[in-house]
């Protein structure tokens, strides 16, 4: 006999793509992969959702921040009748409740410990994951009160522009890092949702 | 013998002169006071709709002949509430110059060509402007490298202008009045204006923000060029239907608002089946499980809810054609609704 039997290893090679299919199908119902760190291409977004100066009306000061979870947009207010628009994910969480809240703490490539219900779906998920690429809060985070809103980075840059099932209200890390200068803790956030019929 | 002819031939003449009277009555009333658009259109079976030859977006014909685009959508929207049907139109292509005419002339009901509700079109053709449903203007683009966010911040640009429009204009009014200097670059003709632009001999090109989309869109590099959200003049896109007949300009107006209403409301296409079951009193106002709304229009009850699920509500339609889900990619700016960024702002359906 030359070599393995080609039945033995085409049954190998099976076993392996299941495995790895199943792998990716567990991860790709919820979405999350810890320790995937985007390239330089996949941080650049559609035109649609960069970062972009427009025509916003708002009695709100310049400086807030509101977000706009049916859009999904995040403005900041600026003087003029301009915002500064970025495109954003918006998870399960974030279409729960709307309102004003505050920027209580910031912090930068913050550590990431999934909820409860977070593990229970997704069970392959580590109990805790420090800060650093590949952590799917990404390079920024900023906490709005005790509420489970926050806003962060993500590392999976394809989801800006779509409803996720986890987290909250996710930016590109460079988006988010460019946000994080610009809003002081303090800052008003106005989160709206879309009009109940 | 005498006095008979006499008497019969004034009274002849009497007769004459009161049906002469009655015919000029007839036509005089025929020319200026149509009413009947509404019973016209449920005879013929279709909205009869002059639209643009061809302009992406707004209105154009694929290969196959189909229409498509934002004001293609608001024809369908009409035909969409009176016939619970959005494909009865007959679309009329109509160029700038006969537009008004041919409305003018009942060969079509309604303009939708993206025509700029102004004061002498208004009176000089005997229109009425049913409602803005676009708020163009004029607006400013310029290579992303210039690192420019405001209007205010391009002194001493050289300037990309057609010649022979309002545009060339209005760029002198604006940067006199901000006291910012400026060299202009005036071209006859788009193809070459746009040539120069590219090529660097001029730094700012300036015309109407929703054109400025599709000229980026011809650069072919969207990422390379900001189009800035300053917009300097009004050029408030509007349906047209004729004077005189206000059941039908009701219910185009209405039509309009009824798309803008529903976005603020949050009915959508794919809600409007639970928006029919709501119990909130707008909502029922809107979808027609209260009042009677759509009768006064001479529709039905679900004249609205018609429009939403056949066509969609403004948002819908925006996006479709000129916005995050075409090409153009237009940002709502100013078309967005007056409690979320912009300033469309619909009466209530109450």
């Amino acid at each position: 006999m030359n070599g393995p039997r080609p039945s033995l290893v085409f049954g190998a090679l099976l076993f392996l793509v299941s495995l790895g299919m199943s792998h990716a199908l567990a991860q790709g119902q919820d979405g999350d992969q810890p320790g995937y760190v985007p390239s330089a291409d996949e941080e650049e977004l559609d035109p649609r959702w960069q970062k972009t100066v427009v025509f916003y009306r708002s009695s709100e000061a310049p400086g807030t921040v509101i977000v706009h979870t049916n859009e999904r947009y995040l403005y900041v207010v600026q003087p003029g009748g301009r915002a500064l628009r970025y495109g954003i994910g918006v998870g399960r969480e974030g279409f729960q409740w709307q309102g004003l809240l505050k920027i209580t703490r910031k912090q930068e490539w913050p550590d990431w410990t999934p909820p409860p219900e977070m593990i229970e779906r997704q069970p392959y998920l580590p109990r805790f994951m420090a800060g650093g690429p590949g952590n799917p809060m990404g390079a920024r985070a900023l906490y709005l009160g005790t509420t489970v809103y926050r806003i962060h980075g993500t590392n999976q840059p394809q989801t800006i522009g779509t409803a996720v099932s986890s987290g909250c209200f996710r930016l590109t890390n460079p988006d988010v890092s460019d946000l994080y200068e610009r809003i002081p803790v303090g800052t008003k956030v106005i989160v709206r949702q879309r009009p109940e019929v | 013998m005498k006095r008979f002819f006499k008497r019969t031939f004034t009274s002849g003449l009497l007769i004459g002169g009161a049906v002469a009277v009655a015919v000029a009555a007839a036509a005089i009333t025929y020319e200026r006071y149509d009413t009947k658009t509404l019973k016209r259109t449920l005879r013929r079976d279709a909205v009869h709709c002059g639209v643009s030859t061809g302009l992406p977006g707004f209105s154009a014909q694929d290969e196959k002949g189909n229409w498509s685009g934002f004001d293609v959508d608001f024809c369908r929207a009409i035909a969409a509430a009176i016939f619970n049907d959005p494909k009865k139109v007959k679309f009329v292509p109509l160029d700038a110059k006969e537009r008004f005419i041919e409305l003018s002339k009942r060969k079509i009901d309604v303009l939708a060509r993206n025509s700029s509700w102004t004061m002498s079109r208004e009176t000089e053709y005997y229109l009425h402007f049913a409602g803005v449903s676009y708020y163009d203007g004029q607006g400013f683009m310029t290579p992303r490298a210039r690192n420019r966010t405001s209007a205010l911040e391009l002194d001493g640009s050289k300037v990309c202008v057609q010649s022979g429009t309002t545009t060339e204009l209005n760029l002198a009014d604006y940067f006199r009045a901000n006291n910012m200097k400026f060299e202009a670059a005036i071209f006859p003709a788009l193809e070459p204006m746009l040539k120069a632009y590219e090529s660097g001999r001029c730094d700012v090109l300036t015309a109407d923000v929703s054109q400025l989309y599709a000229l980026r869109l011809k650069i072919g590099k969207a990422a390379e060029h900001d189009i800035l959200p300053d917009v300097i003049s009004k050029e408030p896109l509007s349906p047209v239907v004729r004077q005189k007949d206000d059941d039908w300009h009701l219910l185009v107006k209405w039509t309009l608002f009824a798309m803008i209403n529903a976005e603020e409301l949050g009915i959508d296409s794919k809600n409007i089946d639970a928006a029919m079951k709501s119990k909130k009193p707008e909502v029922m106002r809107f979808v027609g499980t209260e009042g009677d709304y759509g009768e006064w229009l001479g529709l039905s009850k679900d004249w609205a809810a018609r429009i939403i699920r056949h066509v969609g509500n403004y948002g819908e339609v925006y996006e479709r054609n000129v916005g995050t889900n075409s090409p153009l990619g237009i940002p709502r700016g100013l078309n967005q609704i007056w409690s979320a960024g912009g300033i469309l702002y619909a009466p209530p359906i109450r």
